[in-house]
């Protein structure tokens, strides 16, 4: 071969890495601006201030849970109790708050440490009582909130919350909700948390290749329980969010939202073995999933047709990222 | 690079497809241009009951000539699923929404911004701009069950009554009723038990209650599911019990005319849908629409089962 032609070879592999990045970067992305323009021909009232507003407040508890969500997926494992967990710390806010009439700062701290004591008891139950996969710990622990949640109460719902535990689901800055604000700064926070701490790159290190990294000399064990509290405050964040849209805290909250949580973050390029996903990624399979909702909704298609298209989007976001591994494995 | 592209546009072409497709189904029920549009979002799609309303509905938007959309979420749990769909449907103006509420007060928030008549039908919630509520009086349906199980025992007979989930205000009013008119005719209540408007735990429920009351001669059971499984704890144990529901179901209907289940006392979901849209209507026109509308009950006995039974299988077609 002339030196020329190894030349042209080179810089078409280059370009072909290059373009395999940006789809790989992008391609939730991409996927999210399709959808929206499809769903924008389809529907005059879609592309409207209004109802993007909508689309924004509606993806924002489901963001929530999923970037927590992320943390254990990263870390090869999955938390299936943040729905739970959700309803428990809603539920003893209303208590605290509304049955007892104390404080609402107080209520809201409640909420977020039962949601962070939860996380960190799946947390324990993997590292301390080496329950084989997290897949069993937070599943107990699903079980176990949901039961207490409808225990606390009889199962009744608990409505009429003050003011300032409404505030984060309820008001709007200018167009914007503030639920949508929050939603922001916490994949911010999330995202210099990830890349520019320690801990952060422990946690990737864990999922990509676990052995190497306790040959490192992390603690895993330290690093796994920081991920499962983490995941359970936000749950409690999630809950705090929801009561201020609808004002009232009911132990049936948040069910299955596991599951729309952990498709939020596949959607968005994450990797269910482990040390590949990535904070904006998540967000963008979050809003997909608000955004395909909405849609449906707005063109009047029935849920149950609803739930089998996001499977299906599931499955194709999940396929092409399949596809794209064997291509860059083979190259 | 090319098989990559490929993919994409398949994947595009998927999601199109999809959605066409799900647009069309959405498109059936719309009517002309300038047509007045009303939207009603009730508990789920997926019970007989609610096909039942959902049928009322669309033959009200028939008759009346408007644009009828009816939605609602896959199941009872999903009371946010409910409140986006609210949300979804106020953003597309409707002239006027028709609601039924799964958890009454998580709805309020949503229904307080609505600049349309919000009409509520099934279940009631504490919301200050509604034009109406149309639903069964639950105090008087209980009592319209408990007179029925009455006038089949004797006086100083034991009874059970099976009640719905705590705090559940429509089955609460229901046993209140029924207790009254019970307590009327003589008839001795010796145990009332919550079974969460399920079947299965009815069933459960009314096992227990047998262990220490064997001598129960009647039961009321506040929605149908859970008079069909109290039948089965009671047919399981070889007794003569008489069993009363309330609802109205296809299921239990069936029961009825099997000679199984005593009697049940029926809503008028199919009604309630009808007159729901009827009267956002009216509100909308600007005529003045009652603030609360008694949706009537029926009592079902063997001796008018047969109709009721081709009246429910004739409006679901």
């Amino acid at each position: 071969m002339s030196q020329v032609a190894v030349q042209t070879k080179n810089e078409a592999v280059e370009k072909n890495r290059a373009f395999k990045r940006i789809i790989s970067k992008f391609g939730p992305l991409i996927g999210l601006i399709l959808l929206t323009a499809v769903l924008t021909i389809l529907s005059p009232k879609f592309l409207t201030i209004n109802n993007v507003m909508n689309i924004a407040r509606q993806s924002s508890i489901n963001a929530l849970l999923a970037i927590g969500m992320l943390l254990p997926i990263l870390t090869a494992g999955i938390d299936l109790s943040v729905g739970s967990l959700l309803a428990l710390s809603i539920m003893m806010m209303g208590i605290v708050t509304v049955n007892m009439g104390m404080h609402p700062l107080l209520g809201i701290l409640v909420c977020l440490s039962v949601g962070a004591a939860f996380g960190w008891l799946n947390g324990i139950l993997l590292t301390k009582l080496r329950l084989p996969h997290p897949f069993i710990s937070t599943l107990g622990t699903m079980n176990i909130a949901r039961g207490i949640a409808l225990i606390v109460t009889g199962a009744a719902p608990i409505a009429g919350f003050p003011y300032m535990i409404q505030f984060l689901g309820r008001e709007f800055v200018g167009p914007i909700p503030v639920s949508f604000l929050l939603v922001i700064v916490v994949y911010v926070f999330f995202h210099i948390f990830l890349t520019r701490t320690q801990t952060g790159r422990y946690i990737y290190a864990i999922g990509g290749n676990p052995e190497a990294a306790r040959l490192s000399g992390i603690n895993i064990d330290r690093v796994l329980i920081i991920v499962y509290t983490i995941s359970g405050f936000m749950a409690g964040l999630a809950g705090l969010v929801m009561v201020g849209r609808v004002n009232s805290a009911f132990p049936l909250a948040g069910l299955s939202y596991e599951l729309d949580a952990i498709a939020a973050v596949i959607i968005g390029g994450a990797s269910f073995l482990g040390g590949v996903g990535t904070v904006w990624g998540t967000l963008i399979g979050a809003l997909i999933i608000a955004v395909l909702r909405n849609g449906l909704n707005l063109l009047n298609v029935s849920a149950d047709f609803q739930m089998t298209v996001i499977g299906a989007v599931i499955i194709a976001a999940v396929f092409v990222d399949v596809l794209r591994q064997r291509k860059s494995k083979k190259a | 690079m090319k098989k990559k592209i490929r993919l994409f546009s398949v994947a595009a072409a998927f999601m199109g497809m999809v959605l066409l497709a799900g647009c069309n189904s959405g498109q059936e029920a719309n009517g002309g241009e300038n047509t007045e549009r009303v939207a009603v979002v009730l508990k789920t799609l997926s019970s007989p009951y609610w096909k039942y309303v959902e049928a009322g509905a669309k033959a009200a938007g028939k008759e009346l000539g408007i644009d009828v959309t009816v939605v609602g979420p896959n199941s009872e749990s999903e009371v946010m699923q409910q409140v986006n769909m609210i949300e979804d449907q106020l953003s597309q103006s409707p002239g006027a929404l028709v609601v039924s509420p799964t958890q009454p007060d998580t709805v309020v928030p949503v229904l307080e911004g609505a600049n349309v008549p919000v009409l509520l039908i099934d279940t009631d919630a504490d919301l200050k701009n509604k034009t109406s509520f149309i639903g069964t009086e639950n105090y008087e349906a209980g009592y319209e069950g408990g007179k029925l199980l009455a006038s089949m025992l004797q006086k100083g007979d034991k009874a059970a009554i099976v009640s719905g989930a705590l705090g559940n205000t429509a089955t609460d009013e229901r046993v209140k009723g029924a207790k009254a008119a019970l307590k009327e005719a003589g008839i001795e209540v010796v145990a009332e038990q919550p079974a969460d408007s399920d079947k299965t735990k009815a069933m459960s429920v009314m096992e227990n209650i047998l262990q220490k009351n064997n001598d129960i001669k009647g039961v009321f059971a506040a929605n149908d599911d859970m008079a069909l499984g109290v039948l089965r704890a009671v047919e399981a144990k070889g007794l003569d019990v008489k069993v009363i529901g309330t609802d109205g179901t296809l299921e239990a209907v069936e029961s009825i005319l099997a000679g199984k289940l005593a009697g049940t006392i029926a809503q008028s979901p199919y009604d309630m849908g009808y007159e729901g849209v009827k009267n956002a209507l009216a509100a909308i026109k600007g005529k003045k629409v009652e603030k609360r509308m008694k949706s009537p009950v029926e009592v079902i006995t063997k001796e008018n089962a047969q109709e009721k039974l081709e009246f429910l299988k004739k409006i679901v077609e």
